[in-house]
């Protein structure tokens, strides 16, 4: 095995180990909850009087901790490792970055416990009371002191495009962040009438766009060259993603809105720029799929590019579909049904979830020093979390369509029910998949790192 | 062009602020919304309402935000941006997994909500709602008074109208069942008293009507149609108990009515945004022939048989 001789520095990896941690952990508690809101919508009493586990707190603690528990820190942990690699050089402080593990694991408590108690400023993705913003505030910046001063001691002069994302997806997260949750309110964190639903909608979606999207195209650049052995194919692309990714996406938030009163103006940029979107997906993906091309042979040969070189299939799915439902006339249909959860799913879980889980695999073995656990435990989640998320994304695209088009024939949202209740249930089985998936995935991760192959538990 | 660490720091603060400045405080600076026509602040009771529903996650299934495109309960109003002046945060919610709520208030009376609350499945069988009972009632009220107030000065239009109808469904009652009933049919037009059911009884058709109160009617009228569902405890007066109607005028004219209409300031809502018009005689055939065990289906006078109708064909007697 290759990895038998990889060379592992004096840190060991800390921080990049702790991210990996984290994020299989969480994962399993994200999907779960996940599971059990899908659950509440099939069977609504089984939960009865469990206010803290009442539908309407189960769902904000499902999406906080799949973004900020799952999928953010499983993209860290790769750049954690990625960054040092590239500039030839090591971490800036291995202390400070294992401090950020720690916070972060003691926000993601904090975020649990604050949302099951019913604490929460109501706003959809920045639910979080302030003292749990500043929290992440906190571990952002610190992320970025580690990020930056790694780069200040590089050795290697060229800045690789994983780490122009990395860069700008912390630095520009911090910013939203602050902004989307109106930090300087501590009180309400919300602006009054429409403002608020304009800035909270530039901030919902910058979630992706500056912080899943950047991290996710950062693991995907690193690990996809690397995993076929080739350059990458063009630097020319590489720039023409990256700042039309920062212009385009940062202005579309508003095309959640475009059925609310806001202003026609700001709709019509929304939209333009959500079909602009095209530009910077494309370049990405032609970037990377171009580097690939005619050598997927090593792509099936690695399980975390399989996962990364997956994702990125997803995120073609997930932005053609962005685009079309940006458009007035197919909003009309999707609007305010399953058919945009659907897409959420393709997205974070498609998408950002599946690089997360690529890039933690890519490099667990460089971490450890020895070879994964379990490849097929790792394959088998593969396919679970593929059939999964292709799973929803057919049974909730149907949902969508058939409440859309009912609602706009005039049924009413009640009189509905009955005939998506089956739809609820495939999507609660395709949920189990999902959650088992992480308890396999915890298992494959937690063996890989803490015990010697074939040493018994 | 060179990427180097500033480049990329700066380069993106940049992009990120011109965005800002033109996505986000522009359309904040230039936009001064007045009031609109219904808007009104919210009382004491109502703010500490708003809480419980932020604190509960409401807006992740129910939407308060009424689109030109809609149907259902408060299409009649187009929401706009007046309406949401006082609202911090905004709760337009993203997903209708229940209904829009932007017109709730006075669409149902207060005891309606709280059976509602205590088990959503009391009053609307097939709902998805959790069940809230575990606020306690204290805190199920004042989560009422916010509900009650959402579509602000025309919610309290609606409430006062619930409440004036409150008083006379509640002295109809306490004058017993006859005084009731009589009541309650001089308030159904003559016309519609005249009506019987205009189409035969089937077994298909009773099986469809017993789907539909299965569906919509049997949380407060029980499955045999006495009233005394699970939603009866809460509800004042209690729901009608169908069983006592036998020999007391109930035209199918009536029944169509009185589910189409509903019956404002008791807890019996309107049926017409969720049953189309074959779905309402099925249902009023079905308490006809079980519950009240008297039918008028298909009875003079009559007009032109429908073509559908079962059974031979006899030509009317010419007069």
């Amino acid at each position: 095995m290759e990895n038998q001789n990889v060379h592992i520095p004096a840190s060991g990896y800390r921080t990049a180990k702790g991210f990996c941690l984290t994020s299989a952990f969480w994962m399993m508690v994200a999907t779960f909850m996940g599971l059990l809101g899908a659950t509440e919508l099939i069977a609504p009493d089984i939960t009865e009087n469990i206010g803290w586990l009442v539908f309407g707190r189960v769902r904000p603690i499902h999406i906080n901790l799949v973004l900020f528990g799952f999928v953010t820190p499983g993209l860290m942990a790769a750049a954690f490792y990625y960054i040092p690699r590239l500039l030839r050089t090591e971490l800036y402080s291995e202390t400070l970055g294992v401090g950020t593990v720690v916070l972060w694991n003691a926000a993601l408590v904090g975020v649990v416990v604050s949302l099951a108690a019913g604490h929460t400023q109501g706003r959809e993705y920045a639910e979080l009371i302030w003292p749990l913003d500043v929290g992440v505030v906190v571990v952002f910046a610190m992320v970025f002191v580690n990020f930056v001063m790694t780069v200040a001691t590089r050795k290697e002069p060229v800045l690789y495009v994983s780490v122009w994302y990395a860069l700008a997806g912390v630095v520009l997260t911090t910013l939203t962040y602050c902004l989307g949750n109106i930090i300087w309110r501590p009180d309400t964190g919300a602006l009054a009438g429409i403002p608020d639903a304009i800035i909270l909608w530039f901030y919902g979606h910058n979630i992706f766009g500056l912080l899943l999207t950047p991290l996710s195209a950062g693991v995907a650049y690193y690990v996809i060259p690397r995993a076929v052995k080739a350059p990458l194919y063009s630097h020319t692309l590489s720039l023409v993603g990256f700042w039309a990714l920062l212009v385009v996406y940062t202005h579309i938030g508003t095309h959640h809105l475009l059925q609310v009163p806001v202003p026609t103006w700001l709709k019509v940029i929304s939209i333009v720029d959500s079909v602009a979107m095209v530009i910077p997906v494309m370049a990405f993906l032609i970037n990377i799929w171009y580097t690939a091309k005619g050598r997927l042979g090593e792509i099936h040969a690695d399980i975390g590019a399989k996962f990364v070189f997956t994702g990125t299939i997803m995120y073609f799915f997930v932005s053609i579909q962005g685009s079309m439902m940006a458009l007035p006339q197919v909003q009309r249909v999707t609007h305010f049904n399953n058919w945009v959860v659907g897409h959420a799913h393709i997205g974070v879980l498609g998408f950002a979830g599946m690089i997360a889980l690529g890039g933690l695999y890519y490099i667990l073995p460089y971490l450890t020093g020895r070879p994964l656990y379990s490849r097929f435990l790792a394959d088998f989640q593969y396919w679970m979390v593929l059939i999964g998320v292709s799973g929803f994304t057919v049974v909730l695209t149907i949902v969508g369509l058939i409440q859309g088009n009912a609602w706009l024939n005039g049924e009413t949202v009640y009189r509905l029910l009955p005939p998506v209740h089956i739809y609820y249930v495939l999507r609660a089985a395709l949920g189990l998949m999902i959650f088992s998936s992480a308890l396999l995935g915890f298992y494959n991760i937690t063996r890989s790192m803490f015990f010697e192959p074939g040493e018994s538990s | 062009m060179k990427m180097t660490p500033k480049s990329v720091i700066v380069g993106s603060v940049l992009i990120l602020a011109a965005v800002v400045f033109v996505a986000v405080w522009l359309p904040y600076v230039t936009r001064h919304e007045k009031p609109s026509e219904i808007f009104r602040t919210r009382t004491p009771v109502e703010e500490e309402g708003r809480l419980i529903y932020i604190a509960n996650g409401c807006v992740y299934c129910h939407s308060q935000s009424i689109r030109t495109i809609d149907w259902g309960v408060g299409a009649e109003r187009i929401a706009q941006a007046g309406d949401y002046i006082a609202d911090r945060p905004i709760l337009l919610g993203s997903e209708r997994t229940g209904v829009d709520l932007s017109q709730e208030g006075g669409e149902h009376p207060d005891d309606w909500h709280i059976a509602h609350f205590t088990n959503p499945r009391y009053v609307r069988p097939n709902s998805i709602m959790p069940a809230f009972a575990f606020l306690g009632m204290d805190q199920l009220k004042i989560l009422t008074a916010y509900v009650q107030g959402l579509g602000m000065k025309d919610a309290d239009a609606r409430m006062e109208r619930q409440r004036y109808w409150k008083k006379k469904v509640t002295e109809a009652y306490e004058a017993g069942p006859e005084e009731n009933v009589h009541w309650l049919n001089e308030h159904v037009p003559q016309g519609w008293r005249d009506v019987p059911n205009p189409y035969p009884t089937t077994e298909a058709g009773l099986a469809r009507g017993e789907k539909i109160y299965q569906d919509n009617c049997f949380g407060c009228h029980s499955p045999i149609g006495d009233g005394m569902g699970p939603a009866q405890p809460w509800i004042y007066p209690p729901p009608f108990n169908f069983t006592i109607l036998k020999g007391r005028e109930i035209s199918g004219g009536i029944l169509y009515y009185q589910i189409m209409n509903g019956i404002t300031g008791s807890a019996m809502p309107y049926f017409k945004k969720e049953l189309e018009s074959e779905k309402i005689w099925d249902v009023g055939n079905f308490v006809a022939v079980y519950f009240i065990n008297q039918s008028d289906a298909n009875t003079e006078p009559r007009g032109i048989d429908a073509s559908y109708e079962p059974g031979g064909f006899k030509p009317p007697q010419q007069p």
